[in-house]
This record gives structure tokens, C-alpha cells and sequence, in this order.
């Protein structure tokens, strides 16, 4: 009874204040298109009543008080309030120019973006429609700040890395990989399924613990949407491709001058006595590098009910390699399958399958190599059977004739996820992901004769086959709980457990005496199998992670903004008192532009200060603890080899993931109405326990026995500094033109603080019998390149003898015309001492620019990528007397004054080769990622013909690169310690491409 | 009300849920399974301690570098190789001009504690489990890291050793280089139980025998200047042993000759499985032979090489008139070029003759490549005729020396070297010292002793560059006195 009363009490107070029920009407328009908006929300205001716009923008909600306020909401356009006083409201939504109100997934739980208190990148799905990327990873390049792309190798469907604020470990330095919630990879992913790419940089990826301290990438595919028709999508482009640098290498004519006038320098027969048939000889440059195609189709269907929505693809994309196409080609077949159903209105269930297939070839790695030191004065078809060019370099075309071999993957992955929402502002999630890859390699060695002693040469000829599958499931189970108490105070706590499980099973074989030494017949089936061969082995891994996570954010009234988390993992690969640690992180915001003295700014429309802190983990290594007896212990007993057994490498009991502390303070600011819009930010990353492999320990522990190796051990620590601006100005936007300019720097320093025991790791490698050029010491950064410091070319004797002596460094002929190093150490003497660091692989800074422009029915895109101040050792020359040479020996030393940077032409064994800021160049570089010129046709006119868009576009890939860089490509690099040593590397592709964007 | 209580129902759900998995969590990471077997739960059987033995003998072959080097080293030969500046180790060597930075001697130095290690893990565990005829493999591996630890001591001089088993993290700052008595101490006695518990005859071709682990006692003996106790131990070999003298020298290093009677040990190799140059020491072949093959060879007999460790024709000229060993120790390329029409290139310090004994034959079809790491050639470690030369030594050099003895081990092997008797040596006392050390010489150029044989007996300064007093023992490699952390001294004089 007097619950009666009062609500009696209350309608009529109701009934005084706001007046009668009426049913308001309206259309939702686009403010700069015009256009209609289906889809829009409306709800009035703390309630849940509310209803959608239907297609031609149209709604109606009966049942609104005057006087109640209807909120009007849209993704990636402002939200709007409005006060009921008629019954038609026409709303005209404004672009949220910002997308300060996009919701971003930041991992276990979404924010909108203007209350994310992490440093995030986001790449959208118009970029990634733009770029076309074969591998998604590389719309990454230049597009998002924070983040460097590298290939490993231009050739098709190689291994794309992904650097986020530098290199902080010497093992591995590639972000965790997340596709809607399942740990994933990009490369296996059609690029038409993102939706959006988002990255987190720092601390905020504590909540993915043990794999965060190498940055996360969040990749949501698309889903579909309810209540919209079904959407058809075509997509096609074809394409040529090029190389993007040839090298200047001698032609014959030059080739034989020159090494007449070495020959004669150490006073040896000339070899070629007559040089004026030689002509321009054979250029295996050409001979190698082909015009490649390009193609790809991709259809898609999209849509959804008023409980389900759903988004199906198919797509194949074929690319052939720029060098040999008919044995460097890459062929991806991707069926995608994503469907969202809601079983009541407390119950979804969502299913994202992904199912792919790849298929490649490629080429050996030395064949550029070959290709570039094998003589021009050979003809195309011969061999050099005489030994002329030493035993390394081989006919290059012979090399790729008894190349043979293919890689097939077939693999499914995605998850199942049921979300309950018992209560309101209660959700729990359960999800299981998967990933199971299938693979299988066979690679065909056939008998061949280089010439004489040829370290390539094989008398026998043998099949190799490996196959194995992959093997990732993934439980998890979360819950987010949001409540707002007093109005002003926002919570959401998130509680959560996760479970993984990733197993490995490979078997490999090798069979010998193929028949007929030909691939057709390469299977093991039709091979012998020598009993005294070891030519069966597997392989297998099994490791488990385990997480508890819990998260609390909270904000006042949004201006304030906290959020702190606690994760618990462990770890299978490392011993029972070193597999579980915690990792937590803090981070806050403040919304200065909210607060009264800016509110009404007419600059700043949005001013947000960032800090985070927190610590993450780098899971590398595994069964580091335990010392496994997977030696080499063969022996020949009785004239047949016994295989017995030996202990592999040295354990390490102690062994443990490496830790990163990571601090941010950014600034997000829009300025002029959101048209210019700046994001900075300043970051320390002190990455300790760094797992150094094969840390060299004193030979008596027996590490140097056949299948022995040096421990793993928790070794070092190194600092990144740096910071990050993003620009992004709205030049213009008016009905029919609108142009945008974003431009993002990074600037990252690193340096090792700590190598246990002083000591410093060395890796990479410099032509043969060199030391090794690349090292990790602390004070330098890592993997910084290790040599003698040239210091011009000595001119004449009396400068020879003016110097210390040379001598030390192995060769005691010095003459006018080599050399002179640097007395770095200023001891009086020339040695290995005077080594220092003469250069650095990984870039200071690195940028992207992109300008996209529309006009009417016409589009135009480019974008830039440019990293500057990094530095790659030219190592694809081998130094041989008869090898073939670049042209810049064509500027070599002959006589006082002639040269002071080439050193003369001998076949002495000089010191000229030692590793030295000779072969280290500035490989800084700006690339012409892409350009792009689309055309629209008509909507009146498709409408005729039953489609909704149609646009035809150009554009080229790598179109131009300026660098002072003489090698291939000085956008390949990848790895720490031994990064940017060129061995002669696949370059990237040069792309011209045609290509046709159609929706039904 | 009730919603109430469904929340708190289902809030309790959802910890307890959560505790229940973090209870389990823990034990889920130990349920890990990888095939693998881990080194602390070995020797279980008999056949893990087969195994494990096998494992200690594969280091063997991983002196090739010991064999190639110290023949470098020695003034038999150059060093040869493709230019100055090809392995800058070798050519250092060559030239004695060697430092504490040389990447060949930081491999043999960890090579040879691999081998130790590998012996000293069946040492350390050689109680865990019975069996009958247990005794013969620790035998197998006391003589075996006895072998390995000879080569440290001739090598380095003083070394760390540890008698009761492997080396472990730490080590190197605690235990320090044993002084060389104490080292060879352990390798006495490393030795005699191996002639206590082995039989002459092999259990397999390739194993170490009774003869083995005598023959290489008598040496160390030598070594030490212990003639007596030399004589006694090579004296029994030679008396009770099953060796004769293969009476074709040539036979003795084809592979028809492999294993033969004059063969006392002998490393095995193989070329069925293949090799890269980024682990030498695991190949099963014989890495020294390709590098020491003729660079660019085509023609009969042999395959190409390195050029590398080519002899000097002050070593050939060491050949009397007559002796047919000769032709099998030496090529003379050119000789062999003009009558076979064989062809080759030349590389540095080309002298135009190579260590025939050891340079690469023709392969079969069934020869993994690389090729030039793979070659099959056993390297006969101690042959019959090496025991009898130390024999005479030992006999000849004692106080009270017994020369007729030496003359008759002396001249048993120059008879089979001149094909008769009436080149047989005479004298006594110092001149009959000399004739055994030249013997020595020519009988075994090419198989890695001469080095050693100079510097034991004072004779190191016939090499070019020698200093006496630094250049007997080889430098500790750098990075060992550094790991070492002070409580390792280099080398007088590096």
C-alpha cells in the first residue's frame, strides 16, 4: 500500500514537471553528406527505452514525456542530446571528426578513445583498403607512429617483422599478435577481414602479462551488423611487379680491365689477353630478375537479422617472384566465416573461423649472391668448370635450375565465444580459440657438377620432406562489471582466467638416390634408405601458459580517468621456482578539456595528458632448465655410424622470461573544431633479464661437443628511449572534396645498460674469416656494427711509412693505395683493437606521411615511409680476385690523388677487406610506399544496373626509394644481433596495379 | 530481493570458479610432456650406458683440428689455404706468430672438454646401475678422457681438471689449472684401469683396446720423460700385443688399410652423412682431409681441396734415396700433373707438394656433401710403428740405455720403409737419438706428432718463429682467462 502511494506520488509529480506522452518522429541525417544514417540509437536518457533509425533514416519512439532528453548516438559520429518539446525531431549528426567516441578494443574490454588512458595506434580499415597488403602486417609500415615494418626478404610471402618502439631484446622482438581474442598471426589473415588494427605501445599491455613487453596488436575482423540487408563485395586487382634496384655491377669489358690491372699490381700473368671482344658480356642481373604478376580476388557477403549478423569471404591472392618466377611464387587462399547470433537478449554466442591455405616457392638464398659475383664474361649457359671464380661462386642459373622445393600450409584458427549478461552491467565472457596449422616442405636435391670442388656441387642426390602441425587452444573466461555510483563516479572491474596450450609435432625425413634425378620422382617412397643414415627425426613441443588478471578502471564524471591491473602467469618452459611471476600496471588520464577554465575554448576542442606504468613479460625461451640429452653422440663402429647419446645444450636452472618496465606520458590534443589533431608521447622502456642464447661460458663445461651448445641465461638489460608525435589535419572538407594529411615520427634510442660479467655477445657475420661484426655491449645499442675505422687511402709511401704499422691486422703488405685505419685506441699501433662502433642497424627515426584527397567522384591516395640514420654492411661481395665487382672500383685508387675512399685493385692479400666503415653505408632511406588514383562511377548510373558502388583504381607500390644505400633493398633488414649484414637480399617488389572495388 | 540474491549466488560462482582453476593452474604446467630424455635420470641400463659411451667417442673425430694444426705448426709444412688471410688462425699458427685471440685454438680447447665432459658424465654416474662387464665401458671412458686430456696438456700445458665427473657453471672460477703433473697424475691412472679392465681385442671395430690405452700410457710417459716406466709399458704392447707392421706402407692410409694389423687406435670416420662448415665438429668425416685436398684438382686417384698444410721441400728433402715411404707421404703435383694430366689451381704459399697420406680420395656415389668435410679417411691415431719408435726411444734415452733394443725397433720400421735391412742403423748412443727422432719424423710427416716431438725433446726452435720458453704450450684462449674471472694465469709469455 504505500509502495502505492508514493509512485501515485511520483506520476504525479511526473505528470506536473514534464507534461503528456507524445510520440516523436523524425529523420537522422549526415551533416556534410546529407545523407540519411540507418542504424542511429536513440534512447531516452537513463533509461532503456529506446529504438533505431531504419534504413532511410527514419524513427519513431512513442511514449516520450516532453521535456525528457533523447540521446542520439552513432558510431564515429557525435553524440547528441536533445530536450523533447515537439513531435518531430530532425537530428543532423555530426562526424565524430575525431573519432573520439570510436570504441577501441584494448584487451579483455573496450574503451571509447577518449577515455583510454594507454598509448594506442589504430589502423582502420580504409587504410588497409588503400594499401592492399598482401600481408596485413605491412599497412603497418608508416601508418601507425611507434611502429616499424621490416621485411626479412622482398621474396613472396617472406616472414614480415614488426618492430613497436625499437628493438629492446636480443631474442625476440615481435608483439603478441591477437585476432579477435585468439592469439594469431597477421600473415595468415586475409587483409579485406580487418575491420581495424589496433596497438598497444605500452604499460596498458600488462593485461597480456607475460607476452605484452613487446607491444600487443589487436586485430578485429569483421562480423557483420544486425538489422542491414545482405551486402555483396567484389574485389580484384591485378598487378605487375619489378624489381626495385638492379646493382652497378663491371660489364665484361670492365671486369677484364680491371682485374688485368689487379693481376698486374701483384705482378702476375694477365688473364685476359685480349679484351676488346669482350663487349658488355652476360649481365645475370637480368638474367635473374623477371616482370612478375600480382593478382588477387576477394568477394565478400555481409549482413545481418535482428538476431544474427554475419560476414562470409573467400579470397586467393597468387603472387610471383620479381627473380625466377617459376620457381618464387606465393599462392594464400583464405575462407572466412564470422557469425554472431544472439540466443536471447542476456545470451550471445559468436563463431570466427578462418580458414587458410598457402603454398610457396622459393629460391636459395645465394642466389643473388652467385648472381652478382659470378663473371659477365661467362656465357648464360656455362659453368665455371675450371675453378676461375674459387669454390663459393657458382653459375647462378645452374644454382636455380637444381633449385627444388615447395612449402604447403593448410590451417584453420578462430574461436567460439558464448557472452552472458545475467544483470545489468554484469558480462561474462568464455571463449575458446584455436589454431591448428598443418605443414608440409619437400625440397629436392638433385646431383649436380658445378665445376671443380664447387662447395654447392652433390654426387648425390637426396629428397627432403618434413610435415608437421601446430597445435593452439586457448580458454578463457572474463567478467566485466560496470556500475556508476552518484552519477559522477564510472567503475568497471574486469576479473578473468586464461589457459593455453600449444603443441608441436613434426616429422622429417631424407631419402637419397632420387630416380632419375629429377623432382618428379623426389619422394622418399621411390629413395633408398641407407640403414647408416640418419635420415628420420621429429620433433616436438608442448607448452602451457596459465593467467589470472584482474583490472579496475575508474573515472570522475570522465575527466579523471584510472586504471590499474594485476596479472599472475606461468610458465611451463621454465623450472617449478621460476614459472610464475605477476605483472601489473597503472595508468591515468585527465581530460583537461573538460574542466570549466578550457571548456569553451575556441582552439582547443579536446586536451587529454596520458601516464602508464607497469611491468610486462617477453616469454622467450623454453625447456631452458632442464639439460636434455639431444646431443650429437654419433660415432662409426664396425665401418657403420652408431648413434649414442649426448647431452645438447648446457641447462640453466635459474633461466626466466625477460621483464619490461615500461613509463608513458603522451598528450592527445585536437585543435579547430577536431580538424588538427596531435597525439605525443614520451617513452622509457627498461627491458631487464634479457635472455641471452648461447651466452658464451668457459669451454670446460664440453658446450663445444657435436650438438652442444652454450647456455640461455638471463643475461642483460638494455633501455629504449624515445618519443612519438602523430599529426592528422582535415585540410578540407566540403560536399564534394575533402583532403587529409597525417604525419607520424618516431624517435627511439637504445642502449644496453648491462651484459653479465662485462662481457659483450657477438653475432652476424662478415665475408669469411672475419671477426664477428655485430655485438651487444653495454653503452651501445644492440646488435651496433664492430669494426676498424678507415681513415681515407694512403697516397704514397712516405704515408705508409708515416703510419703505424698495419701489420696486426693480418697482412703485412701495405702499399700506397690501401687502406689507412684509424689508431682508434691511439696505442701507436694498428690492431683489432682499433675496432669500435662504426654503425647501427636499427634507424633513429622513423615516418610516414600520407596525403588522401577526394574530389567528387575522384579519390587520390599516397602514403610515405622513411627511416632515417640507420646503417647496413655491404656483404654480398666476395672477395676473390676473378669474382665479379661493383662499379664503384670503376673509381678506384690508380696513382696519387686519385681516390681517397677506394682502395687499389691487387691480388695481394691485403688488409682492404677487413670489416671496416668501408662496407658499413648509410642506409637511411624514403620509400614511395604507395599511390593511388580511384575513380567512382556514378551512383545513378549503378543504381540502373543493381549496384550500390563501383570504383576502379591505379595505383603503384615502392615506386620510388631515395637512399644513398648501394645494395638491393635497405628496407630488408630484421633481427638484433647480425641485423642489416646484406647478403645480397631479395628486394622488394615494384607494383603496378590495376584494380576494381564493387558492391551489390 | 531476489536479483539480490542471484547476484550474489552467482558472484560466489564465479570466484569459487576461479579458485578451483588457480588450484589446478599450477599443477597444469607440470603435466608438460616433451619426448626427451634429461641427462640426471640416465643410466638406467646397460644399453643408456652404451649410449652414453658412444657419445664420448664422437669427439673424437673432432680432432681433426689437433692433427691439422699441429702439423701447421710444426716446420714440416705451410700453412698454405687460399690466400693470408684464410682462417688468420691457421697462418698465425704457421708463422708462430699466434695470440690468446685464435678461433681454431678456442674450438680445440672446447672440442677437447666436450670429449672430457662426455667421458667424465659415464664416470660420474658409474655406480647407478649394475651390470655384468660394466667395468669394460669405464674403461672405454677413463681411456677416453685420458686421450682427451693428453691432447689439453700438450697443448696448453697446466689445465683445470676435475677427476670425479663434468665440469659445472662455476667452476671456472674455483678450480684451477692443475699443474701438468698432476693433470698427466690423472691420466696414469686413467689409463691403468683401462689396461686392467680392457682386452686387446675390440669389442667393435673402432673401440679402445688394451694395446690402445698402453700405447698412449708409453707416450705419456715419454712425454714426461719417464723413460723406464715407458719401456716397460711399450715394451709389454709390443711383446704381448696382436700388432704387426703392415708390410705396404702405401696400403696402410687407404681405406683398404683402415683398422689393419699395425693399427693401435685409430679415429673412425665416415662419409655417409653430411656436413656444414657451421658445426666442422659435427661431421663424421674427416674435416682435416678436404682442407688439405689439392685446390681445384681434377684427375685420378684424388678429389679437390683446400690447399692447405702443404709440406716444404726442406721436409720432403728429409727422404733418404731409396726410402719408399715417399711417394706415399708426399705428392708432387707437379710430377703427378705431368703424368696423369691431372689439373688444379695453386693457392697461398703454394709448394707444390701435399700431405699425400691424408689428402681426399674418390668417393662413392652414396658420399654426402659438403664434400670436402666429409671425407671417409680413419686418421690412424697410434699405429704399431709410432709404438716402436717410442719404444727405442724409451730404450735408448734412459740412463742406463738399452740401444740394442732401440736399434731393433728402430730398424724393424726402416726395413719396411727401404724394402731390405742394409739400410739399417748402426750407431749408439746420441747419434742413434738423432736417427730415431729423424724416423720419426719421415715415418709419421702428416699425422700431427712432429709438433710435439720438437718441443718435448728441445728442439722447438727448427721452427721458424719458435721462442723458447712461450712457444711449447699454445695460449689459453682469451675468453677462458676472462670467464675465469682471475683464477687462470696465461701462458708465459701470450
Amino acid at each position: 500500500m504505500r509502495k502505492q502511494i508514493s509512485l501515485f506520488i511520483f506520476l504525479l509529480f511526473a505528470v506536473y514537471s514534464f507534461g503528456q506522452k507524445i510520440t516523436v518522429k523524425g529523420v537522422i541525417t549526415d551533416e556534410s553528406t546529407k545523407d540519411p544514417l540507418p542504424g542511429v540509437n536513440i534512447i531516452v536518457k537513463n533509461t532503456t527505452t529506446g529504438t533505431q533509425t531504419d534504413f532511410d533514416g527514419n524513427y519513431s519512439l512513442a511514449n516520450v514525456s516532453a521535456g525528457t532528453v533523447l540521446v542520439y548516438s552513432f558510431v564515429g559520429y557525435q553524440t547528441k542530446e536533445v530536450i523533447v518539446k515537439e513531435s518531430t525531431i530532425n537530428v543532423v549528426m555530426r562526424e565524430d571528426s575525431q573519432q573520439l567516441e570510436e570504441v577501441v578494443i584494448v584487451g579483455y574490454g573496450k574503451q571509447k578513445r577518449k577515455d583510454i588512458t594507454g598509448s594506442v595506434s589504430l589502423v582502420s580499415e580504409e587504410t588497409l583498403d588503400i594499401l592492399k597488403p598482401i600481408d596485413a602486417t605491412t599497412a603497418l609500415q608508416g601508418t601507425s607512429s611507434g611502429v616499424a615494418v621490416n621485411l626479412s626478404s622482398g621474396a613472396p610471402g617472406a616472414k614480415v617483422n614488426i618492430l613497436i618502439r625499437g628493438v629492446s631484446s636480443n631474442t625476440n622482438n615481435q608483439p603478441l599478435t591477437i585476432v579477435d581474442g585468439y592469439e594469431g598471426d597477421l600473415n595468415s589473415i586475409n587483409p579485406n577481414d580487418i575491420e581495424s588494427i589496433t596497438i598497444l605501445k605500452d604499460a596498458q599491455a600488462a593485461i597480456y602479462g607475460i607476452k605484452g613487453a613487446n607491444g600487443v596488436v589487436l586485430v578485429t575482423t569483421k562480423i557483420g551488423k544486425n538489422n542491414k540487408v545482405p551486402t555483396v563485395k567484389y574485389d580484384t586487382y591485378s598487378a605487375v611487379q619489378q624489381t626495385t634496384r638492379k646493382l652497378k655491377y663491371l660489364n665484361a669489358t670492365e671486369y677484364a680491365l680491371v682485374l688485368n690491372e689487379a693481376y698486374a699490381a701483384s705482378g702476375q700473368a694477365l688473364p685476359f689477353a685480349n679484351i676488346s671482344q669482350l663487349g658488355k658480356g652476360t649481365n645475370w642481373q637480368n638474367q635473374l630478375f623477371n616482370d612478375a604478376m600480382l593478382i588477387n580476388h576477394n568477394i565478400s557477403l555481409s549482413g545481418g537479422g535482428e538476431n544474427v549478423k554475419y560476414y562470409i569471404s573467400a579470397s586467393r591472392t597468387e603472387q610471383d617472384g620479381i627473380i625466377a618466377k617459376e620457381k618464387s611464387n606465393f599462392i594464400r587462399n583464405n575462407i572466412k566465416l564470422n557469425l554472431g547470433v544472439d540466443i536471447s537478449e542476456k545470451l550471445n554466442f559468436s563463431l570466427i573461423a578462418n580458414y587458410f591455405t598457402s603454398a610457396s616457392q622459393g629460391v636459395d638464398g645465394s642466389l643473388l649472391f652467385n648472381g652478382l659475383n659470378y663473371a659477365p664474361t661467362f656465357g648464360v649457359d656455362e659453368d665455371d668448370t675450371n675453378n676461375f671464380l674459387g669454390i663459393e661462386v657458382v653459375n647462378p642459373l645452374s644454382l636455380l635450375k637444381n633449385t627444388f622445393g615447395e612449402n604447403n600450409g593448410n590451417g584453420i584458427e578462430g574461436n567460439f565465444s558464448l557472452n552472458y549478461k545475467p544483470i545489468d552491467g554484469l558480462s561474462i565472457t568464455t571463449r575458446l580459440g584455436y589454431k591448428i596449422y598443418n605443414e608440409k616442405q619437400r625440397s629436392f636435391f638433385p646431383t649436380y657438377d658445378y665445376g671443380a670442388s664447387k662447395v654447392y656441387n652433390r654426387t648425390q642426390s637426396s629428397v627432403y620432406q618434413f610435415k608437421a602441425t601446430s597445435t593452439r587452444v586457448n580458454l578463457e573466461t572474463f567478467a566485466t562489471y560496470k556500475k556508476t555510483f552518484s552519477e559522477d563516479h564510472n567503475t568497471t572491474f574486469t576479473v578473468g582466467t586464461s589457459v593455453q596450450n600449444d603443441l608441436f609435432d613434426g616429422i622429417y625425413a631424407t631419402g637419397f638416390d632420387v630416380p632419375n634425378n629429377s623432382y618428379s620422382f623426389a619422394d622418399i617412397s621411390l629413395t633408398n634408405l641407407q640403414s647408416d643414415q640418419r635420415s628420420f627425426n621429429t620433433g616436438n613441443g608442448d607448452i602451457r601458459l596459465t593467467a589470472f588478471f584482474a583490472r579496475a578502471q575508474y573515472n570522475y564524471k570522465g575527466k579523471y580517468l584510472f586504471s590499474g591491473l594485476i596479472r599472475r602467469d606461468g610458465a611451463s618452459v621454465f623450472a617449478k621456482d621460476k614459472r610464475v611471476d605477476n605483472f601489473w600496471s597503472i595508468t591515468s588520464g585527465w581530460r583537461i578539456s573538460d574542466e570549466d577554465f578550457l571548456k569553451d575554448n575556441e582552439t582547443i576542442s579536446f586536451l587529454k595528458l596520458r601516464a602508464s606504468y607497469g611491468t610486462l613479460g617477453n616469454l622467450v625461451g623454453d625447456n631452458l632448465y632442464r639439460s636434455l640429452l639431444n646431443g650429437e653422440g654419433t660415432y662409426v663402429f664396425d665401418g657403420s655410424l652408431v648413434d649414442g647419446t649426448a647431452q645438447g645444450g648446457l641447462p640453466n636452472p635459474q633461466a626466466t622470461w625477460e621483464t619490461a618496465e615500461k613509463l608513458d606520458i603522451g598528450l592527445d590534443v585536437n585543435l579547430f573544431d577536431d580538424k588538427l589533431s596531435i597525439v605525443v608521447d614520451y617513452f622509457e622502456e627498461t627491458r631487464k633479464d634479457l635472455l641471452i642464447q648461447n651466452f658464451p661460458v668457459s669451454g670446460i663445461f664440453g658446450s663445444g661437443a657435436p650438438g652442444g651448445a652454450n647456455p640461455t641465461v638471463n643475461a642483460g638489460s638494455s633501455k629504449n628511449t624515445g618519443a612519438e608525435l602523430a599529426l592528422n589535419y582535415k585540410v578540407l572538407k566540403t560536399d564534394n572534396t575533402t583532403v587529409n594529411l597525417s604525419y607520424n615520427v618516431t624517435y627511439v634510442k637504445n642502449n644496453v645498460t648491462e651484459v653479465l660479467g662485462g662481457a659483450f655477445v657477438e653475432g652476424g657475420a662478415f665475408a669469411i674469416g672475419n671477426l664477428a661484426p655485430s655485438r651487444m655491449e653495454v653503452g651501445q645499442p644492440i646488435g651496433y656494427f664492430y669494426g676498424l675505422t678507415t681513415d681515407g687511402i694512403f697516397q704514397n709511401q712516405t704515408e705508409v711509412d708515416a703510419h703505424p704499422s698495419q701489420a696486426a691486422l693480418g697482412s703485412n703488405i701495405t702499399s700506397p693505395g690501401d687502406i689507412r685505419y684509424k689508431d682508434v685506441n691511439n696505442d701507436g699501433v694498428i690492431d683489432f683493437n682499433d675496432r669500435s662502433n662504426i654503425g647501427n642497424p636499427q634507424a633513429d627515426f622513423y615516418m610516414g606521411f600520407n596525403i588522401s584527397a577526394k574530389y567528387k567522384n575522384w579519390d587520390f591516395t599516397t602514403y610515405l615511409y622513411a627511416e632515417i640514420g640507420k646503417d647496413m654492411v655491404r656483404n654480398f661481395e666476395r672477395f676473390l680476385p676473378n669474382v665479379n665487382k661493383p662499379n664503384y672500383y670503376l673509381g678506384r685508387w690508380i696513382g696519387q690523388g686519385t681516390s681517397n675512399s677506394i682502395p687499389r685493385l691487387t691480388n695481394d692479400a691485403t688488409n682492404n677487406k677487413l670489416f671496416s666503415d668501408f662496407f658499413v653505408e648509410d642506409a637511411s632511406f624514403l620509400r614511395m610506399q604507395n599511390i593511388q588514383i580511384g575513380y567512382n562511377l556514378s551512383e545513378d548510373l549503378l543504381s540502373k544496373v543493381g549496384l550500390s558502388k563501383l570504383r576502379v583504381y591505379t595505383s603503384i607500390n615502392n615506386l620510388f626509394t631515395l637512399t644513398k644505400y648501394t645494395g638491393f633493398d635497405p628496407t630488408v633488414n630484421g633481427g638484433a644481433i647480425g641485423a642489416g649484414i646484406d647478403y645480397g637480399t631479395y628486394p622488394s617488389a615494384k607494383q603496378f596495379l590495376l584494380g576494381l572495388n564493387v558492391t551489390f | 530481493m531476489k536479483v539480490y540474491n542471484q547476484k550474489i549466488k552467482l558472484g560466489v560462482i564465479f570466484i569459487a570458479s576461479l579458485f578451483v582453476l588457480s588450484s589446478c593452474s599450477d599443477d597444469y604446467l607440470d603435466e608438460s610432456k616433451i619426448y626427451a630424455e634429461d641427462s640426471e635420470s640416465y643410466f638406467n641400463s646397460e644399453a643408456d650406458y652404451y649410449n652414453a659411451l658412444v657419445g664420448a667417442y664422437d669427439p673424437l673425430q673432432s680432432t681433426f683440428i689437433n692433427v691439422l694444426m699441429g702439423e701447421i705448426a710444426s716446420n714440416n709444412t705451410l700453412c698454405g689455404g687460399e690466400s693470408a688471410t684464410d682462417v688468420p688462425g691457421y697462418q698465425q699458427i704457421d708463422d708462430m706468430t699466434h695470440t690468446p685471440v685464435n678461433e681454431q685454438l678456442q674450438s680445440l680447447w672446447s672440442w677437447m672438454y666436450g670429449g672430457v665432459n662426455r667421458a667424465a658424465y659415464i664416470i660420474e654416474f658409474q655406480d647407478k646401475t649394475d651390470f655384468i662387464g660394466k667395468e669394460v665401458y669405464i674403461g672405454e671412458a677413463r681411456f677416453l678422457r685420458a686421450y682427451y686430456n693428453f691432447e689439453l696438456v700438450k697443448w696448453f700445458g697446466d689445465i683445470p681438471i676435475k677427476p670425479e665427473g663434468r665440469f659445472t657453471l662455476g667452476d671456472e672460477k674455483t678450480v684451477p689449472r692443475s699443474p701438468k703433473a698432476e693433470v698427466y697424475q690423472l691420466i696414469e691412472e686413467d689409463l691403468k684401469y683401462a689396461i686392467a679392465n680392457l682386452s686387446y681385442m675390440a669389442p667393435q671395430i673402432g673401440r679402445a683396446t688394451k694395446g690402445a690405452a698402453q700405447a698412449l700410457l708409453g707416450k705419456v710417459y715419454l712425454f714426461q720423460n719417464k723413460f723406464i716406466e715407458a719401456s716397460v709399458v711399450l715394451e709389454d704392447v709390443i711383446q704381448n700385443g696382436p700388432y704387426v707392421l703392415e708390410t705396404d706402407y702405401n696400403k696402410i692410409f687407404e681405406f683398404t688399410g683402415e683398422n689393419g694389423t699395425g693399427s693401435v687406435f685409430e679415429v673412425q670416420y665416415t662419409d655417409v652423412e653430411g656436413a656444414g662448415f657451421g658445426c666442422l665438429q659435427c661431421s663424421e668425416g674427416n674435416v682435416a682431409v678436404g682442407f688439405q685436398g689439392v685446390r681445384g684438382y681434377q684427375g685420378d686417384l684424388f678429389t679437390s681441396g683446400f690447399s692447405f698444410n702443404v709440406p716444404t721441400l726442406e721436409m720432403v728433402n728429409q727422404f733418404e734415396i731409396g726410402d719408399n715411404r715417399k711417394d706415399v707421404a708426399i705428392l708432387d703435383i707437379d710430377a703427378w700433373s705431368t703424368t696423369t694430366g691431372a689439373v688444379f689451381t695453386t693457392g697461398y704459399e703454394h709448394t707444390g707438394f701435399f700431405n699425400r697420406k691424408y689428402i681426399p680420395r674418390k668417393r662413392t656415389a652414396n658420399a654426402a656433401g659438403d664434400l670436402n668435410l666429409t671425407n671417409p679417411n680413419n686418421y690412424r691415431a697410434i699405429r704399431f710403428a709410432d709404438v716402436l719408435l717410442m719404444a727405442a726411444e724409451a730404450f735408448n734415452r734412459q740412463a742406463s740405455p738399452k740401444d740394442d733394443k732401440a736399434k731393433t725397433y728402430l730398424n724393424m720400421v726402416r726395413a719396411r720403409a727401404f724394402g731390405n735391412t742394409s739400410n739399417n742403423i748402426s750407431v749408439s748412443g746420441q747419434a742413434l737419438t738423432d736417427a730415431i727422432y729423424h724416423e720419426r719424423r719421415v715415418e709419421l710427416i702428416g699425422e700431427g706428432h712432429h709438433f710435439f716431438d720438437l718441443v718435448r725433446t728441445g728442439r722447438g726452435t727448427s721452427i721458424s718463429g719458435f721462442n723458447t720458453g712461450k712457444n711449447e704450450v699454445f695460449p689459453i684462449p682469451l675468453q677462458e682467462i676472462q670467464f675465469s674471472q682471475g683464477n687462470w694465469n696465461q701462458n708465459t709469455g701470450y
